[in-house]
C-alpha cells in the first residue's frame, strides 16, 4: 500500500531565516486521522505550511511524496488539484465532471450532510462571517473537494463548544478509508471530538513522541515540558 | 485676438494640435444649416479654446494627465462618409431588454439605427440636430450653458465643434419606466458630442451610455444635467472604447431641492481618458451617489475627477470609485467636495481605493474637502495596494490557479462597487459585460 504522505528527514527554513523543522519522519496510510500536537514556536504551522507550498519557506533537505508522487516539486495550486480541486479530481479518477446543475446538487447534498443551512449559499464569500462560520466553510469546502488528504490546521482555534462539535461532526462524516486526516493542533480538546488513530509530539522542529489517542490523555495531565525534557 | 493669458499658455497655444483645430473650425461644412445664433456662439467658444490653448502640466487639474497621444491625426473630424456600422457589434454592447435607443456613430446620431420606440407623454428624446429644429427651447438653453466658468479648454472646444448628440427632457411629475440608452460607436478621427438631460419636477428616468469605439477615437462628451425639486436621475456611463482611444467627459449636474443624481461609472477602454463630473447642490437636501472603477492594464491613463459644490443645506454625498492597474497602466483621482458657507447639515462621504497588479502601474489620488459650513459630517479617505498574498494562498491552496485566482481577487474587488451601486438587473448585467470582458482579456 502506497502511503498518502510520506516525509522523510524533512528539514526547513522561513526563506532566509533561522531553521525551524529539524528533522521530521511520518507516514500517514490512507484512512487514518493523525493529531499533531505541540507547544508554540514548535514548527507545527511551518509544516502545514510546507505541506501546501506556501510561499516564504525554504525546504532545506528531506523529501515529502503524496501518493508516491514529489510534492515539494509541485507549485501551490498543482498540489491542491493533485488530490482536489472537485472537477479536477474526478478527472483524475476517471469520473466525469458535474456541470452546474449537478454541482449545486452536489452542494446541496454536501451542505445537509454537515448540517450548514442552505442561506450560505446566499451570501458573499466570507463576506461578514463569524469565526465559527468560517470554519464551517471551510469543512463544507473539503466536503467539496474531496480531498485524498486534509490538512487542518489550528481548525479549532477560536471556536466556541457549539462550532466546535459541528466542526467535529463535519470532520468525522468525511473519515474514509480512502482519505487521510492531519491535524495540527495545541489542545487536546479537540481531540474529544475527533478520535485520532496516531498521535505526535512535535518540539523544536522534531517529533519527540508517537503514539495513540491516549498519547493526547498523557499530554494534558503532564504537559508538554515532561515530552520535551524526556526526548 | 486671443493675447496669451499668461507665459505659459504661450507654448500650449502654439501647440500644432491648435492649429489643426481652427482649421477644422474654418471647414465646417454645417454652419449654413444651422441657426447664426448658434453660428456665433459656436465661433466665440473657439475664440475662447484658442485663447486657453491646451492644458498644460502646470494646470493643477491636469497635471498628472500625459496630452502626448493627441496629436493633430486625430482633430480629424470622424468620416461623414464612413456610416458602415458592423451589426453584430451594436448588438455586443446593446443594452439588454427593453429601452429607448439611440446610436450615435461618428459623431452623429443615426436614425436609421436608432429605436425611440414609444414615450410617455411629457418625454421628449431625441438627437441635437433635432432639438434646434424641433424645441430650440431646449437646446439654446443647452448650449448656453456655459464653458467659460473654470477654463475648461475642451469645453470650449466642444461647443465650437459639436457635430450632434442627444437631448432628454421629461415634464414635471412624469415617471420614464423603460431606461433611455445612447451607444456611441467610433472608428476614427474626433467626435465632439454635447448632450443635455432635464428632469422637471418629481421626474424620474434611467440613463444608460455606452462608449464602444472600435479605432484610434478622438472623443469629447459634454453633458448639461438639470435635476428638478424631488426627481430623480439614474446615470450610467461605460467607456469601453478601443485601447488606442482617447477620450474627454465633462458632466455638469445641477441638483435642485430633494433631487437626486445617482450615477455609476465603468472604465475599461481608451489609451488616454478623463471624466470630470462637476456636481452643483444648488437646493437643500439634494441626494449625490457616485459609484464608480476603473481597469486598466498595457499603457492606458485615466483620470476620474468628481468635483461636487454643496451650496444649500442637508445635502448628501456619497462616493466611491475603485481602480484597478496592471502593466504600465496610470489611474488618477481627482476628487473635491467643497461644502459652502451655510450648507449646514451636509454629509459627504468620498473614497477612492486601488489596486496595483504591477510594480510598473501607477496611480495619482487626492480626495480633497473643503469646508465652510460648522455643523456637517464629511469624511474621505484613499487606499492603494497590491493583492492580498493571503487571500491568494487561499485559492491556490484550493486547487485553483493563479491567474484564475488573481481573477478572482480582481472581480472581487471590483465588485464591490457593483454591489454599492445596486444596478437594477438589466444595468448590472450590461456593466458586468465589460467587467468580464476585461478580465477574460488577461491580467
Amino acid at each position: 500500500m502506497t502511503p498518502i504522505l510520506e516525509i522523510r528527514d524533512l528539514h526547513a527554513r522561513i526563506a532566509g531565516g533561522r531553521e525551524i523543522v529539524k528533522g521530521i519522519d511520518l507516514v500517514v496510510n490512507p484512512g487514518e486521522v493523525h493529531a499533531i500536537m505541540g507547544p508554540n514556536g514548535a514548527g507545527k504551522s511551518t509544516l502545514s505550511s510546507i505541506l501546501a507550498g506556501k510561499p516564504g519557506y525554504e525546504v532545506t533537505a528531506g523529501t515529502v511524496s503524496y501518493l508516491g508522487q514529489d510534492l515539494l516539486a509541485l507549485a501551490a495550486d498543482e498540489r491542491a488539484r493533485a488530490g482536489t480541486a472537485m472537477n479536477a479530481a474526478r478527472r483524475g479518477r476517471g469520473e466525469p465532471e458535474l456541470d452546474a446543475a449537478q454541482t449545486l446538487k452536489a452542494v446541496r447534498a454536501k451542505l445537509k450532510l454537515l448540517d450548514i443551512g442552505d442561506d450560505l449559499l446566499q451570501r458573499p464569500v466570507n463576506l461578514g462571517f463569524s469565526g465559527g462560520e468560517k470554519k464551517r466553510n471551510e469543512i463544507f469546502q473539503m466536503a467539496m473537494l474531496e480531498p485524498r488528504l486534509a490538512i487542518l490546521d489550528e481548525t479549532d482555534s477560536g471556536l466556541d463548544i457549539d462550532a466546535l462539535r459541528a466542526v467535529s461532526n463535519g470532520v468525522n462524516r468525511l473519515r474514509d478509508p480512502a482519505r487521510a486526516i492531519v491535524m495540527i493542533t495545541h489542545y487536546q480538546r479537540l481531540l474529544d471530538y475527533i478520535v485520532p488513530d496516531h498521535v505526535h509530539v512535535l518540539s523544536e522542529g522534531r517529533i519527540v513522541a508517537s503514539g495513540d489517542k491516549t498519547l493526547a490523555t498523557d499530554l494534558e495531565r503532564h504537559g508538554y515540558a515532561h515530552f520535551v525534557e524526556a526526548a | 485676438m486671443a493675447t496669451p493669458i499668461s507665459s505659459k499658455r504661450r507654448d500650449m497655444t502654439a501647440h500644432p494640435i491648435v492649429t489643426t483645430l481652427r482649421r477644422v473650425f474654418r471647414d465646417r461644412t454645417d454652419a449654413a444649416m444651422e441657426p447664426a445664433s448658434l453660428t456665433s456662439r459656436r465661433a466665440a467658444a473657439m475664440a475662447r479654446f484658442v485663447e486657453l490653448g491646451l492644458p498644460g502640466r502646470r494646470d493643477e487639474a491636469w497635471r498628472f494627465t500625459n496630452l502626448q497621444p493627441l496629436t493633430e491625426a486625430r482633430a480629424a473630424p470622424a468620416s461623414m462618409a464612413e456610416t458602415g456600422v458592423d451589426p453584430s457589434l451594436l448588438a455586443a454592447h446593446r443594452l439588454p431588454g427593453t429601452a429607448h435607443r439611440i446610436v450615435v456613430a461618428n459623431g452623429c446620431v443615426r436614425p436609421d439605427l436608432s429605436v425611440i420606440g414609444e414615450l410617455p407623454l411629457g418625454v421628449w428624446f431625441g438627437s441635437v440636430v433635432d432639438a434646434i429644429d424641433l424645441r430650440p427651447d431646449l437646446s439654446d438653453t443647452a448650449f448656453d450653458v456655459s464653458d467659460t466658468i473654470g477654463a475648461r479648454p475642451f469645453a470650449s472646444l466642444n461647443a465650437a465643434l459639436f457635430t450632434d448628440g442627444f437631448v432628454l427632457a421629461i415634464d414635471p411629475g412624469v415617471v420614464l419606466t423603460h431606461p433611455v440608452e445612447i451607444t456611441y460607436l467610433g472608428k476614427s478621427g474626433a467626435c465632439h458630442l454635447r448632450n443635455t438631460i432635464r428632469l422637471g419636477t418629481g421626474s424620474q428616468a434611467t440613463v444608460v451610455e455606452t462608449f464602444a469605439g472600435t479605432g484610434e477615437t478622438w472623443t469629447t462628451a459634454v453633458t448639461t444635467i438639470e435635476v428638478g425639486d424631488d426627481a430623480k436621475l439614474r446615470h450610467v456611463k461605460v467607456q469601453a472604447e478601443a485601447d488606442a482611444a482617447i477620450h474627454f467627459a465633462l458632466t455638469r449636474a445641477s441638483l435642485a431641492t430633494a433631487a437626486s443624481y445617482d450615477g455609476f461609472l465603468l472604465i475599461t477602454g481608451g489609451l488616454l481618458s478623463r471624466q470630470d463630473i462637476q456636481v452643483a447642490m444648488t437646493g437643500e437636501a439634494a441626494n449625490l451617489t457616485l459609484n464608480g472603477a476603473w481597469l486598466l492594464r498595457g499603457e492606458q491613463e485615466a483620470t476620474v475627477a468628481p468635483s461636487v459644490d454643496h451650496q444649500a443645506p442637508g445635502g448628501q454625498t456619497n462616493e466611491l470609485f475603485k481602480g484597478v492597474h496592471g502593466d504600465r497602466a496610470h489611474g488618477v483621482f481627482l476628487g473635491s467636495v467643497m461644502v459652502r458657507e451655510g450648507a449646514d447639515g451636509t454629509n459627504a462621504r468620498q473614497l477612492n481605493r486601488n489596486l496595483l497588479t504591477s510594480p510598473t502601474a501607477r496611480v495619482d489620488t487626492k480626495p480633497e474637502l473643503t469646508i465652510h459650513a460648522d455643523e456637517v459630517k464629511c469624511g474621505h479617505g484613499a487606499t492603494v495596494g497590491d493583492l492580498d498574498e493571503a487571500a491568494l494562498f487561499y485559492l491556490l491552496s484550493r486547487g485553483i490557479d493563479p491567474a484564475m485566482a488573481r481573477h478572482m481577487l480582481i472581480e472581487a474587488f471590483a465588485a464591490e462597487v457593483f454591489d454599492t451601486a445596486a444596478l437594477t438587473p438589466q444595468i448590472d448585467a450590461h456593466a458586468r459585460r465589460y467587467l468580464n470582458a476585461w478580465l477574460g482579456a488577461g491580467t
